[in-house]
């Protein structure tokens, strides 16, 4: 068994790769055997999450081309054995592979791995299109954003008509302070515009910054977007884990304002 | 069979018979040359002779009936010699290398990421290479900035080919057939010293750029 996950959201900048990053190492954690493919030809960033860029020699253009073998060009993470990384090539642009390549070459990597999650690159050009060509499944990474539901909204529309039909939605950089203040669309808003299964819900949390910078993904620590990543982890692999509560502890100078307010 | 082509590392060695007359040694060189001429074709090789001296004279008759034939195009003749050839091949090989060090070319310029520089012989960068971006030389990388991306010096194998920068914080550095990458530990601000990085015994190693680490540099 295994499964082609795409991690795609049209607009860029709402958390793609750090998603595939954590997601990726969440299933690593949790004893899957996982590669990630960064689909972002010109323009590679996992690598730097990931914290594994001066270990690149090859990359997936060279894969597709025949320069090396596919061992060669996959990097082994730091922290787990059972985690790899497929990095993009950084001089080349997204017309280096075609989706006939990407089938090809994940057919391949289908016969050693539980999970294979493509990070897609935004917009919705010939880079989109080998990232999803040889997809079982799709992420798609929202923010509580006009913007960002309107792309995703035009993503989920691709998908289906590319044969993709099983789309899971995840919510991204939620403030709960501003939801509750009413300046924020809630998750249940977004589902509800978008119509298809939330899997996970991540607040906006300073300790993404610091782990992104850092290349350490944040899964699994205490922090509540660690927390909620491992949560969607769970969910993908299929068991039920019930929504944490994204709700801010009121501090006692908040609930004293709530109070005379 | 009066003729055999043979390849060897270079080219294409012509095995001639001794006892053949020479007229007859040309037409037949000709028929094989056009019966593989497709093989043969847009090649560039050196051309070798064994089994028969050739004086100037038919050599050039060789060569002209080659060509004829659309068939490689020969490069050079090497001696018969197999002392003297080795010698040569050797004077060659180390004119080239040392060509690629000992040459130099300048660039002024910030190599930002996924811009590739690549030189036939040494360069020098007044400009910062960052991360993602690849310098690649067959002779010297000196880099008067700072160094915080992909350097590789003696791409054609030189292993006494060196890197130099003023700050020096690379992504990975490949000298000849040895590949260094950076730690993993969160970075300390490296000390903006100038280093020099340079390979022994199949390790790339880097220390600062003293007087002493100048005396020992070969170029």
């Amino acid at each position: 068994m295994s499964e082609v996950i795409v991690i795609t959201s049209g607009k860029g900048g709402v958390g793609k790769t750090t998603t595939t990053a954590n997601v990726g190492t969440g299933l690593a954690k949790l004893g899957q055997k996982v590669v990630m493919i960064d689909t972002d030809i010109g323009l590679r960033n996992l690598d730097v999450v990931m914290g594994l860029e001066n270990r690149i020699v090859y990359n997936l253009v060279d894969v597709v081309e025949g320069n090396c073998r596919i061992k060669q060009a996959l990097i082994k993470d730091k922290r787990y054995q059972n985690l790899y990384l497929l990095p993009s090539a950084q001089t080349r642009d997204k017309t280096a592979v075609s989706p006939e390549q990407m089938i090809k070459l994940i057919e391949e990597l289908r016969e050693e791995f539980d999970y294979i999650l493509l990070d897609c690159p935004a917009g919705i050009e010939q880079g989109f299109k080998n990232a999803i060509a040889a997809a079982d499944r799709a992420l798609i990474v929202t923010t509580p954003e006009v913007s960002a539901i309107r792309d995703a909204d035009r993503i989920i529309g691709l998908l289906e008509a590319n044969e993709i039909r099983r789309s899971n939605l995840i919510v991204n950089r939620i403030r709960m302070d501003m939801v509750e203040s009413g300046n924020m669309m809630s998750m249940d808003d977004v589902v509800e515009i978008l119509a298809i299964d939330l899997i996970g819900a991540v607040p906006d949390d300073e300790s993404i910054v610091i782990s992104t910078n850092q290349g350490e993904p944040c899964v699994g620590d205490s922090s509540l977007a660690g927390q909620a990543y491992m949560n969607i982890c769970h969910r993908v692999m299929g068991e039920e884990v019930p929504f944490l509560d994204l709700k801010t502890k009121t501090s006692f100078f908040g609930k004293l304002k709530k109070l005379f307010g | 069979m009066s003729v055999v082509i043979k390849s060897n590392k270079y080219g294409i060695t012509l095995v001639l018979d001794r006892d053949t007359p020479f007229a007859e040694l040309l037409t037949q060189i000709g028929e094989k040359f056009k019966a593989s001429a497709r093989f043969f074709k847009g090649a560039q090789m050196v051309l070798a002779f064994e089994g028969r001296v050739l004086n100037q004279d038919e050599q050039m008759q060789v060569l002209h009936v080659i060509e004829e034939n659309s068939g490689p195009e020969i490069l050079c003749v090497m001696e018969q010699d197999a002392l003297k050839e080795s010698f040569m091949r050797a004077a060659l090989e180390e004119r080239k290398a040392g060509q690629a060090s000992s040459d130099g070319r300048f660039y002024k310029g910030t190599l930002r990421s996924g811009q590739v520089l690549e030189s036939e012989t040494s360069i020098i960068i007044l400009g910062d290479v960052n991360p993602g971006a690849t310098v690649v030389s067959k002779g010297n990388v000196v880099i008067l900035g700072s160094l915080k991306g992909t350097v590789q010096a003696g791409a054609a194998g030189n292993d006494s080919a060196f890197v130099a920068a003023l700050d020096m914080a690379p992504m990975q550095i490949r000298i000849a057939d040895c590949i260094a990458r950076s730690g993993d530990g969160r970075k300390a601000k490296a000390s903006t010293e100038p280093m020099v990085a340079y390979t022994e015994d199949g390790n790339i190693y880097m220390e600062p750029l003293t007087k002493e680490a100048i005396n020992d540099i070969r170029i």
